[in-house]
């Protein structure tokens, strides 16, 4: 291995040459390949059983996301011009190629079931919008005697009305988000009109997510670019550490592209993380550089370079190596965006590896050493005496630091208890942003912006048509709806039977009960297909009726919200059990709530299963269990704290959370081997504990000081994003290097210089 | 001797009327007005076997005993489930009045509840039992409300065939249009396309199988079929009889509660 990276010494422009041509190559294919996946279904696992339901179960009751445009009128609705334009904006929207005709729910679409004469009857509230005063009191009385649209497409004081328009499945796109938002724009005024609904939040997230990265991300490179020049003291330096690191960002999204894997949300986060490792490998091997020509002013370019690849190329290839099966081991995860990320992550390390070890030499032979202005001797002392001063603090204060880390680490755990999956998109925005404002608006006035289906299923036809079925299926609904205030609503087979019995009964309201008798419920059904729109009753029931769709609307699409509807649902078990029937759960955001719990999981054991590959490998380098141990230190600190800082700070686990810990992976290894290495060359070298610590201190301890610094400075930047998930990125990538950096230099180097490891032998011999 | 007369010009008007329009050309109006008035008998029995079939492919089937009869001005037809069982004695009740202008009259008799029920027919486009038929489609719709343009004659399924399109005067009715083929001289449609307001193909009506009973042309199997919504309704009738003399007294909100 040296052999060959010292033969490349030889050739270095050709090397470069290679390297540039290759990269353009890949960079190229990329721009003509590269995919991204907007589908978010295509995100989930398609051979889980959760989701595998949930498809189905979609496909059977025409489940949709619905975009959700609230028209308001502060003089209330009922006047001609608000309800012409929700007969006008109705029929625009059923023209849209994204929706179904049948789709678009309305005051001017829906039916009324009323009991006229003695008899049924089911009718529009209105066809032609009234022009007397008499005809629109007419289908304000209409509204008010039907508990199945007041309240749900009216609002209880009669100010607002909503239209629910139902998306074909995987036609969202920017462009039909932009022509809804104008759509809704261009009938604004006098009334006001509010969108809202699953479609648009992801919709806009999809929109305000990479228009606010386009900001930022220059300006992180900037910082970054910046801060590196300010600790390598060398342009060129710079220059090419971040060359490493944008090559094999190329390469990485180039063999994505060339493997025709489209690019997903959470590969996004692969630059993050070879930013953060990337750069880690220039910084120390421009650091020993740096050190080594001023310890040895007068030696040439060629022996400088060759002393720099025989000290620096294990190391470099341990940590890299470490690093790269420590993100395979996300392959355990269930969810392929996430192998994915594992995979190419761990690709673009070993990249990053091979650049650092081949392009930077050999950069370095072609354009000369770097022209590092001599420092001044007391700067230097005075660092060895800070260095010293730091160490001797340490080591008399050892066990403080050991209780402090303790401390840290308990209430870690505290804050790991209190850690909770969020699967929501709303909480991704601003409290006053416009998306969070309208949601509240409409979930005021109406029963809620999110959904819930339950399905429930029996193997028996007609099931639901016997009375004890839907009376429990009933009582189980009021139940929920009552004891939750963030149920706002809720509709099912139920609904429709009590309200058909009761019309049927001259509107007596002893009558809104589930009717007696299968027959009758059957006779009902049977009398309402005859009247009304059928395919109403195929989104609560299906064809057999042996299976019922149970739709909650909630205020909330946070997963506390879907747990503690799911928890109360779960009390009626039993008695379903008893019936016959099995409870499910479909619809996106349950989807959504499952997705993130398995992210969760694959995050949690790939942690753990990196921890225990690190252990061995660092074990089999360096031959010692004792320092394979030490060496998970910094791993487990920055996860610990990562997760407890999220708990203590109410951050929610979600998709890019939970991956940035991820970080504690790659730097903390990165971190723990260069750093344990210099340790055990300096014994070897020296045979003293205190020199060795002061060493290494000095030679990986700032190397490593310097690559925490470069990129939580870039990083911070995004604290100042406008947008609350790159806020969170930007902190805790920040968070996990300093602590990767802390744990490392304190509690890491007290562990290792307590164990006496790479002394022992030497005392006895 | 004057009666005689005057129907020996009326029916040598009739034929020479028939020869010129065959002969040079027959309005739209015309074909549908002879497919409205196709006879079929003053009276039919029998039994109808009602299929549905949604885009999954379930299949909910429906047995249906039905009587009609023609009164002159009132056309009555009863009809009775004999299966699936929940629905069992369930029995629907239409009349159609031939007076322009007055809507059917309508009842249904739900044996859970013993009780029988007017329903209220003001729309003409509801779907029939749940059915992809509207009361329309099942041959209600007086061709005046529509005008009517021959596209062309052609051969389809092996019979020649008046190709006619009839749109809506009223302009917000269910169809922007229907598309006929009709088979010259049986005048029986043997397929029709209906269009959505917006213009787009709803859905598609084809007759499987027709006979002639007695001496008329009648429909026993047809299927339409709704390509927005993937839902077909087949219609099947089985022990079919016409002129079998089927008593007037079987019409009444009596005989529904009772039984057929």
């Amino acid at each position: 291995m040296k052999k060959i990276l010292n033969r490349m010494l030889d050739y270095p422009k050709v090397v470069l040459i290679i390297t540039l041509v290759v990269s353009i190559g890949l960079a190229v294919i990329m721009g003509a390949n590269s995919r991204m996946e907007t589908d978010l279904d295509k995100y989930m696992p398609q051979d889980h059983p959760s989701f595998i339901y949930s498809d189905k179960a979609e496909k059977w009751f025409n489940i949709k996301d619905g975009i959700i445009i609230a028209i308001e009128n502060p003089a209330g609705i009922y006047n001609h011009g608000t309800l012409q334009k929700v007969k006008k904006l109705t029929k625009k929207l059923q023209r849209m190629k994204e929706i179904k005709k049948a789709d678009v729910t309305s005051l001017y679409t829906a039916e009324n079931i009323i009991g006229k004469e003695k008899s049924l009857d089911v009718s529009a509230f209105y066809k032609k919008v009234p022009k007397t005063k008499a005809g629109l009191e007419k289908i304000r009385k209409n509204v008010r005697n039907n508990e199945m649209i007041f309240g749900r497409l009216v609002s209880q004081d009669e100010k607002v009305t909503v239209i629910i328009a139902e998306i074909k499945d995987g036609v969202f796109s920017q462009e039909f988000y932009h022509r809804i938002l104008n759509l809704v724009k261009s009938y604004q005024g006098p009334e006001k009109l509010h969108v809202a609904g699953r479609p648009i939040v992801e919709g806009t997230l999809a929109f305000l997510a990479p228009k606010d990265m386009k900001k930022m991300v220059p300006i992180v490179i900037l910082v970054i670019i910046l801060v590196l020049f300010f600790v390598l003291r060398s342009f060129k330096g710079m220059f090419f550490t971040l060359l490493v690191v944008l090559f094999s960002t190329i390469w990485a999204f180039g063999l994505m592209a060339l493997l025709k894997i489209p690019i997903y949300a959470v590969s996004t986060m692969i630059p993050v993380m070879l930013i953060a490792i990337g750069v880690a490998d220039g910084i120390h091997l421009y650091s020993h550089l740096h050190l080594f020509m001023k310890a040895n002013p007068a030696v040439g370019k060629k022996e400088a370079i060759s002393n720099l690849i025989n000290k620096m190329w294990k190391p470099v290839m341990m940590t890299s190596v470490t690093t790269a099966i420590g993100f395979f081991s996300l392959l355990t995860s269930q969810v392929y965006p996430i192998k994915y990320f594992g995979i190419f992550t761990a690709f673009g390390v070993m990249m990053a590896m091979v650049f650092s070890l081949v392009l930077i030499p050999a950069a370095l032979m072609a354009f000369n050493l770097p022209g590092w202005k001599k420092d001044k001797k007391e700067k230097t002392e005075n660092k060895s005496t800070l260095v010293s001063g730091f160490l001797k603090g340490m080591h008399k204060h050892k066990y403080i630091a050991i209780m402090l880390t303790a401390a840290v680490i308990f209430i870690s755990i505290i804050g790991m208890n209190k850690v909770w999956i969020n699967s929501s998109f709303l909480e991704k925005f601003e409290k006053n942003s416009d998306i969070v404002l309208t949601d509240k608006f409409i979930n005021e006035n109406f029963g809620g912006t999110s959904t819930l289906n339950v399905i429930l299923s029996s193997k028996k036809k007609n099931a639901f048509k016997t009375p004890e079925v839907l009376r429990a299926l009933d009582r189980m609904q009021q139940d929920v709806q009552k004891k939750l205030k963030v149920v706002g609503n809720s509709f099912s087979i139920a609904d429709y039977l009590k309200r058909l019995n009761k019309v049927l009964h001259a509107d007596d309201e002893k009558y809104n009960v589930i009717p007696d008798t299968l027959n009758m419920n059957g006779q009902y059904l049977l009398l309402y297909e005859m009247s009304g729109d059928p395919d109403n009753l195929w989104k609560v029931v299906d064809y057999h009726y042996k299976k019922a769709n149970l739709v909650f609307q909630l205020k909330n699409d946070d997963s506390k919200t879907l747990n503690s509807v799911i928890a109360q649902i779960k009390q009626y078990k039993p008695e379903f059990d008893k019936l016959g029937i099995s409870i499910n759960y479909a619809g996106s955001g349950y989807k959504a709530l499952v997705f993130t719990s398995l992210i969760l999981e694959g995050q949690i054991s790939s942690l753990i299963l990196s921890l225990i590959i690190v252990v061995i490998l660092l074990s089999l380098m360096f031959k010692k269990i004792t320092v394979g141990i030490i060496g998970s230190i910094p791993i487990m600190i920055t996860a610990f704290i990562s997760f407890g800082v999220m708990g203590l700070m109410n951050i929610a686990l979600s998709t890019t959370t939970a991956l940035i810990s991820s970080i504690a992976i790659g730097v903390g290894i990165d971190y723990a081997v260069h750093f344990i290495e210099r340790y055990k060359i300096y014994a070897e070298e020296t045979g003293d504990k205190t020199l060795t610590a002061e060493y290494t201190m000095h030679h990986s301890g700032r190397a490593i000081m310097f690559n925490a610094a470069v990129v939580i400075a870039g990083f911070l930047v995004l604290l100042f994003s406008v947008f609350p998930p790159n806020r969170q990125l930007g902190g805790l990538v920040s968070l996990n290097m300093f602590t990767s950096f802390i744990g490392t230099m304190t509690i890491m180097y007290l562990m290792l210089w307590m164990s006496n490891v790479y002394f022992k032998k030497k005392k006895e011999k | 001797m004057k009666h005689k007369k005057i129907l020996a010009m009326v029916l040598s008007m009739i034929f020479i009327f028939t020869v010129f329009s065959f002969a040079a050309s027959i309005s739209g109006l015309q074909v549908m007005m002879k497919v409205y008035k196709r006879p079929v008998g003053y009276d039919q029995q029998g039994n109808l076997t009602m299929t549905l079939i949604n885009s999954s492919g379930d299949k909910r089937v429906r047995k249906i005993r039905q009587l009609w009869k023609d009164f002159g001005r009132v056309e009555k037809k009863i009809m009775m489930f004999l299966s699936p069982a929940d629905v069992r004695k369930t029995t629907f009740m239409n009349w159609s009045y031939d007076a322009a202008g007055r809507s059917d009259d309508q009842w249904i008799y739900l044996p859970a509840l013993r009780r029988v029920k007017r329903i209220s027919s003001d729309s003409s486009s509801d779907y029939f039992m749940g059915s992809d038929f509207t009361y329309d489609d099942l041959g209600d719709r007086h061709p005046s409300k529509d005008r009517h343009k021959i596209l062309r004659t052609e051969t389809f399924k092996g019979d020649q065939c008046y190709v006619v399109e009839s749109k809506p005067k009223n302009k917000s009715y269910m169809y922007s249009k229907t598309i006929t083929w009709i088979i010259k001289g049986k005048w029986i449609g043997l397929k029709r396309a209906f269009y959505d307001e917006d213009g787009a193909l709803l859905k598609n009506l084809t007759v499987e199988k027709y006979r002639r009973i007695k001496g008329y042309w009648i429909i026993l199997h047809s299927k339409m079929r709704n390509v927005q919504k993937n839902h077909t309704t087949d219609m099947l009738m089985s022990n079919l009889r016409v002129n079998s003399g089927v008593p007037a007294y079987k019409f009444s909100v009596r005989i529904m509660k009772r039984g057929l």
